[in-house]
């Protein structure tokens, strides 16, 4: 019973010491790159712009490009006659 | 025509990120979706002038931007002739702010200058380098450095007025953290 308390202390204890290790080097990668991952502002910036892209994308802009290709199709082939 | 299909495919494949930045431009999706297709019907007639293998999206956020800031010079000019009433529909859409966490980061944003919005934007957001980004707003890369960094602070002022603490570990989580600590 107590050593699994014990066990589960050192565990703990591992954990909290590689997350702080984490931190450090999150600080300096974020000196050098102020938008990266490691900082809020880079991150709110990626999942806003994420959920933009990820938005379903209307039908019109592949009719158009459907359109432009058909019009430039009957241009050319009424260039050649 | 295998040549025009494959810039067919280019172009549909870059319609989404187009959009975000449309969107990230014009704040508002209705005007956003005009300035995409604009974009798309003009990259279409100037195809000739694109050279295959170099950076197509780019080249098209070029033309997206160019689009858009033509408009604005255009729309300003009506403004000035009437009663400024254009501005009020160039608010924030109301389907763009939604219930999710991310409604006061979008409202920081719109409260952005253009210049500084679109540097963060496709530094931050857009994927592309300092160097792209200077050629697509044809600025020197120092400019786009200082406004993606005076944008960055802005946002940072903007968020911490707005919403102190919410940043922070919640109740819960602090519980959490500090019963680990004493264990």
């Amino acid at each position: 019973m107590f050593n699994n308390v014990g066990r589960d202390t050192g565990h703990e204890k591992g954990m909290t010491y590689r997350k702080i290790e984490q931190n450090q080097n999150a600080g300096e990668l974020s000196a050098t790159d102020p938008l990266g991952s490691n900082s809020e502002i880079g991150r709110k910036l990626k999942q806003y712009y994420d959920e933009l892209i990820s938005d379903e994308i209307p039908d019109r802009f592949s009719s158009l490009l459907s359109e432009l290709e058909r019009q430039e199709s009957t241009r050319s082939s009424a260039d050649e006659e | 025509m295998p040549a025009s299909t494959s810039f067919r495919d280019g172009l549909l494949a870059a319609v989404p990120t187009l959009r975000a930045f449309a969107v990230s431009l014009a704040k508002n999706s209705d005007r956003a979706d005009d300035l995409v297709q604009e974009t798309l019907v003009k990259a279409w007639d100037k195809q000739g002038s694109f050279q295959p293998g170099t950076n197509l999206k780019a080249w098209l956020f070029t033309i997206l931007r160019n689009e858009f800031y033509s408009q604005m010079r255009k729309r300003r000019r009506e403004v000035e002739d009437s009663d400024g009433s254009i501005i009020a529909r160039l608010s924030v859409h109301p389907s763009q702010d939604g219930s999710s966490d991310l409604s006061d980061f979008r409202r920081a944003l719109a409260l952005l200058p253009e210049d500084q919005r679109e540097a963060i934007i496709l530094i931050g957001a857009s994927g592309f380098s300092y160097e792209e980004a200077a050629e697509i707003c044809g600025c020197a890369v120092g400019t786009i450095k200082s406004r993606v960094s005076r944008a960055r602070t802005r946002l940072q002022q903007i968020l911490a007025i707005e919403g102190e603490g919410d940043f922070g570990p919640d109740a819960i989580s602090s519980q959490v953290t500090n019963s680990a600590v004493v264990a």
